[in-house]
C-alpha cells in the first residue's frame, strides 16, 4: 500500500495543523526569549533528512523563529532538563516544548524533586501524534508510520502548561495494537513467554540507548555499570541481557511515564514498552497508580497502606 | 532421634533472604527447638525486607537457585517501622515483571515469620522445597548463561565448563 | 570474460560451503529487520536490504570470551580459549561499506599488538562483496571515498545483472580460490547489462580538508552546538562498521569466571573515566568530538585511512537525530 492510500483511509491529518502549531511554538518562544522570560528554549530544529527532527536548545529569537513541530518531533525534551544532562543548559528559567506524553514525565521528574515547576515555561502541544520508527518515516503521518503510543494516546491535550500551541484536528480512532500484543503475550502460556522474551533479549546488543534516552534514568551510577561487585552483568550476552531488561523495568515501575521513548530509540527493535505497560497495568490495578499530567507527591512503590494486598505472603 | 533421611533424585538448591530481626531469629529458634527442615535451604541475612532488591532474586535464579524464599516480620512489626511495607509493595510488582517474562513463580515464596514462628519456619522451608523438588531444577536461566550471540558461540568447551560451575 | 553465477547457483554455493562444514554469514531476515547471520542454507540469504548491524561482528564479536579461570585445590587455573578452533567462515553479500571495513580495521588490531581474536578470524574468512542497488538517505558511501559498486576489502565482488545473475570479479587470491572450488557453479561468458546501482544523494566531501580542519579546531563552537544534545549511548558505534572500541570485563567469582571482551562506545561517559574519578571527557560534546576526531583525523594520522564508509548506519540509529554527513558538510564547508 502507499503512503497515499493510507493517509485517505488512516489519520488524515492535515500537513496545515503542523504548520500551525509551529507557528505557534515560535511566536511564543520569540516572545519569551524577547521579553528575557527564559534563557533557553528546548524545542525542535529541522534535521538534514525530512524523517528527522533534532532537539535543540535555542537561546536566540533567530534560532527560535526556526522551531518546528513535525511528525518527526518525537523525542521526550524534559530528558534534558534532568542532572543525566547537566551542563548544556543555561541559568534561569527554560522553556520547553512538550507533548502531552512528555509533559506526564515533567510532572514525574517534579515529583521526584528533580525539577521545579516554577523554573519551568510549558509550551504544551495539543498533539495529534507523531511517528514511529523515523528511519522508515517520510515525514507524512500515516496509519502506517503513527507511532503505537500515539494509536491509544489518552494526552492529546496538554493540562497545566503556560502556553498551549494548535488546536487539536478530528482524530480517527485507531485499533490499539500495543494493547493487543499485550494481551497477546499475557495469555500465552508461561514457558511461551520466556521463549518469546528470551528471543527478544538475545537480540539486545547493550548500546544502552533505552537508558540514555529515559528521562527516569538520571542516575549518576547505574547499578547495570557497576562491576564490583557485578549485579548486572555488563557483557552484551542473553544471560546479562535478560537480566539487564528486567532491572531496567523494575527500576522504571511506577516512575515510567509512558513516552516510548526506549522503544523507539532502541535499534535492535526490542518491544520495551509492553513491559513498561505491563507494569504501569500492575500499579494501576493493585494502587490504582497512573502516571498523570499533574506531580504526585509519591510513586506507588515509594508508599504503602497498611491493607495492601498481600494475598501472595505467607 | 533424628527422622530418616530420605533420599531424593533431585535436590533443589533454596536460597532464602531473610531479615535480621524476625525470619532469620525464627529460623534460629527452630533449630535451638531442634526442628527439623530440610538443608536445601541456604539463609542470607539482611537488615531488614526492605534491603532485600529483587535484584537479589533475580541473581540467585541466575546463579543457579532452583527456588527463592524472602521472608521477614509481620506487618506492623517491622524494626524499623516501615520497611516491609515498602517492600510488600515492590515485591507485589517485582512478581508480575517476573511472570510477564515467563519466570514460573511457583519458585518464589514471600512469607511473614516472626522470631516466635520456629514453626511456620519449617513449615515454610519444608513446602517451598518440597514443590520446587516436584517442579525439577530450574532450567531457564541455566541454559541462559550458556548462550552467546552467534559471533561468539564458538569456543563452546569454556563455556561448558562454565555452565557446569553453576551446580 | 568474466565469470558469471546465477542467482540459483549463488544459493547453491551457499549450500555446498555449508555442506564443507564452513561459517557462512550473510544478511538474513530476522524479525523486522536484516542481520548478517549464520545461513544454514542458500534460501537463508536476503539480499537488497542493508543489515541493520554491520558485518564487523563475524571478525569482531559483540562479546567473546577471551580465557576462563577456576580454581582447582586451591591454585587458580586459567585456560586460553582456543584461537584454533575459529572455523573457516565466508562471509557472502556483503555490501561495500561492509565489505570494505575489514581491511581499514586490520591495521589497529595488528599494529602494536596483534590481537589474533581478530586477525584469526580475519585470516580464516573470505568476503564475498556485492555491489548495491538501492540506498537511502541516511546513505553516503559516495561522499567518503566508498561506492555502490566499490570492491575495496572484497575478496570476490559481485555485480548484479540485468538478468538475475552476477559477474563474479575475484579481487584476490582467496577469491580466485573460492571460484576454483566451486567451478561447476560459475560460468564463463559475456555479461549482461549491469543492473542500475544505487545512487546516494550526496556531495563528495574533501576528507583532506576535513582533516586539516579538526587539525587546528579541537576547540571550537561547533562541538557544543551539534553534540550537547547527544545522549551518551553507543547505538552508533555498536551498528558501525568501524567502530572498533572494546572493554574487557570478568565476569564469575573470584573462584571461577570468564574473561570477556565486548564492544564499547567512546560515547558513553564512563569510557574515559578514571578510577580517580577524573574524567577527561567530562561533558557529552566532548565524547562525541572524539567520534569525529578518531574516525576522521586520529585514524587517519596514525594508518592513513577514515574510520568510516559512509553506511549512514548511525544517522537512522541516532536518538536525537544527530547526523553525521550533515557535520561533515558543515565542517567541509568551514574548511573552505
Ligand atoms: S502519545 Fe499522545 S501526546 Fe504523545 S506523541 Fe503520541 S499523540 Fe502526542
Ligand atoms: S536500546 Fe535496545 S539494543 Fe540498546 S541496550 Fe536498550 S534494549 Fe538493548
Ligand atoms: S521507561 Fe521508556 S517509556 Fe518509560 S519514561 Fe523511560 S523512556 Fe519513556
Amino acid at each position: 500500500m502507499n503512503a497515499k492510500a493510507q493517509k485517505a483511509k488512516g489519520c488524515g491529518i492535515e500537513p496545515a495543523y503542523y504548520d500551525a502549531v509551529t507557528q505557534a511554538i515560535r511566536s511564543e518562544a520569540v516572545k519569551v526569549l524577547k521579553e528575557g522570560a527564559v534563557s533557553a528554549v528546548i524545542g525542535y530544529l529541522p534535521g538534514r533528512r525530512k524523517s528527522a527532527a533534532v532537539p535543540a536548545v535555542v537561546t536566540t529569537e533567530e534560532e527560535a523563529g526556526r522551531l518546528i513541530f513535525s511528525p518527526a518531533c518525537v523525542n521526550n525534551l524534559s530528558l534534558y532538563l534532568t542532572k543525566a544532562k547537566k551542563g548544556i543548559l543555561p541559568g534561569g528559567k527554560i522553556g520547553i516544548v512538550a507533548k502531552g506524553c512528555d509533559l506526564r514525565a515533567l510532572a514525574g521528574l517534579m515529583g521526584e524533586s528533580q525539577i521545579k515547576r516554577d523554573d519551568l515555561f510549558i509550551i504544551g502541544i495539543n498533539c495529534a501524534g507523531v511517528q514511529g520508527a523515523v528511519a522508515a518515516g517520510n515525514g507524512q503521518l500515516t496509519e502506517a508510520s503513527i507511532a503505537k503510543k500515539c494509536r491509544e494516546c489518552t494526552a492529546h491535550t496538554p493540562e497545566g502548561v503556560d502556553f498551549v500551541a494548535g488546536t487539536l484536528p478530528h482524530l480517527d480512532g485507531l485499533t490499539p495494537l500495543e494493547a493487543e500484543e499485550l494481551a497477546r503475550i499475557e495469555a500465552m502460556p508461561q514457558a511461551e513467554r520466556w521463549a518469546y522474551w528470551k528471543e527478544q533479549f538475545s537480540r539486545c546488543i547493550r548500546c544502552m540507548a533505552c537508558r540514555q534516552v529515559c528521562p527516569f534514568c538520571y542516575c549518576e551510577q547505574c547499578l547495570c555499570d557497576k562491576n564490583r561487585p557485578q549485579a548486572v552483568e555488563s557483557s552484551p550476552r542473553p544471560a546479562g541481557n535478560t537480566a539487564w531488561h528486567i532491572v531496567r523495568a523494575m527500576h522504571l515501575a511506577g516512575r515510567c511515564a509512558g513516552c516510548a521513548e526506549c522503544e523507539r530509540s532502541c535499534p535492535m527493535d526490542i518491544p520495551l514498552n509492553l513491559l513498561n505497560r505491563r507494569m504501569a497495568q500492575e500499579l494501576k490495578e493493585l494502587y490504582d497508580y497512573e502516571a498523570s499530567m499533574a506531580p504526585q507527591e509519591k510513586g506507588p512503590l515509594n508508599q504503602y497502606k497498611e491493607d495492601d494486598d498481600q494475598s501472595f505472603i505467607k | 532421634m533424628h527422622a530418616e533421611q530420605v533420599k531424593h533424585d533431585f535436590e533443589p538448591k533454596v536460597v532464602a533472604f531473610v531479615c535480621t530481626w524476625c525470619t532469620y531469629a525464627g529460623a534460629d529458634l527452630a533449630g535451638t527447638s531442634r526442628m527439623q527442615y530440610p538443608p536445601n535451604v541456604r539463609v542470607l541475612k539482611f537488615p531488614c525486607t526492605g534491603r532485600i532488591d529483587p535484584v537479589f532474586i533475580l541473581r540467585a535464579f541466575q546463579k543457579g537457585a532452583d527456588g527463592v524464599l524472602v521472608s521477614g516480620c509481620h506487618p506492623g512489626d517491622c524494626h524499623y517501622m516501615a520497611g516491609n511495607f515498602h517492600a510488600r509493595r515492590r515485591f507485589a510488582a517485582f512478581r508480575a515483571l517476573l511472570d510477564f517474562v515467563g519466570v514460573d513463580l511457583n519458585r518464589l515464596q514471600f512469607s511473614w515469620v516472626s522470631a516466635a514462628e520456629g514453626g511456620k519456619w519449617v513449615e515454610v522451608v519444608t513446602e517451598l522445597t518440597e514443590r520446587v523438588r516436584g517442579m525439577g531444577p530450574m532450567k531457564e536461566f541455566k541454559e541462559l548463561e550458556l548462550e552467546e550471540q552467534w559471533s561468539a558461540s564458538l569456543s563452546t568447551p569454556e563455556l561448558k565448563a562454565a555452565y557446569d560451575s553453576i551446580t | 570474460m568474466p565469470q558469471i553465477i546465477t542467482e540459483a547457483n549463488l544459493r547453491s554455493l551457499i549450500d555446498s560451503l555449508v555442506k564443507e562444514s564452513k561459517l557462512v554469514v550473510g544478511p538474513k531476515e530476522a524479525g523486522s529487520m536484516v542481520l548478517y547471520q549464520p545461513l544454514s542454507n542458500g534460501a537463508d540469504l536476503k539480499l537488497g536490504a542493508l543489515p541493520r548491524r554491520s558485518s564487523k561482528e563475524l571478525f569482531f564479536p559483540i562479546c567473546e570470551d577471551i580465557l576462563t579461570f577456576g580454581k582447582e585445590d586451591g591454585v587458580t587455573k586459567v585456560k586460553d580459549v582456543d584461537r584454533a578452533s575459529f572455523p573457516d567462515a565466508v562471509l557472502i553479500g556483503a555490501l561495500p561499506c561492509d565489505a570494505g571495513s575489514p581491511s581499514i580495521l586490520d591495521a589497529v588490531f595488528s599494529w602494536d599488538y596483534n590481537d589474533d581474536f581478530y586477525l584469526e578470524r580475519r585470516k580464516k574468512s573470505t568476503i564475498v562483496g556485492i555491489a548495491c542497488t538501492s540506498c537511502d538517505d541516511a546513505c553516503f558511501c559516495t561522499a567518503v571515498g566508498y561506492a555502490p559498486d566499490s570492491p575495496a576489502g572484497s575478496d570476490l565482488f559481485l555485480t548484479p545483472l540485468k538478468d538475475g545473475s552476477y559477474a563474479c570479479n575475484a579481487v584476490t587470491e582467496k577469491g580466485e580460490k573460492l571460484v576454483s572450488a566451486h567451478g561447476s557453479l560459475f560460468k564463463e561468458g559475456a555479461a549482461a547489462d549491469a543492473a542500475p546501482l544505487a545512487a546516494p544523494d550526496t556531495a563528495k566531501l574533501d576528507l583532506a580538508k576535513i582533516k586539516e580542519w579538526l587539525n587546528t579546531h579541537f576547540e571550537d563552537p561547533l562541538w557544543q552546538s551539534i553534540a550537547d544534545v547527544c545522549l551518551g549511548c553507543g547505538a552508533c558505534a555498536f551498528i558501525c562498521p568501524a567502530c572498533h572500541c572494546f572493554d574487557i570485563n570478568d565476569e564469575g567469582t573470584p573462584d571461577h569466571g570468564t574473561r570477556r571482551k565486548h564492544w564499547d562506545a567512546c560515547g558513553f561517559g564512563k569510557f574515559t573515566n578514571h578510577a580517580s574519578g577524573h574524567n577527561p571527557r567530562d561533558i557529552q560534546n566532548k565524547r562525541y568530538r572524539n567520534r569525529i576526531m578518531h574516525k576522521f583525523k586520529y585514524y587517519d594520522d596514525k594508518f592513513g585511512k577514515t574510520l568510516c564508509t559512509g553506511c549512514g548506519r548511525c544517522i537512522r540509529a541516532c536518538p536525537v537525530g544527530i547526523d553525521i554527513g550533515d557535520i561533515l558538510n558543515k565542517i567541509n564547508v568551514q574548511a573552505g
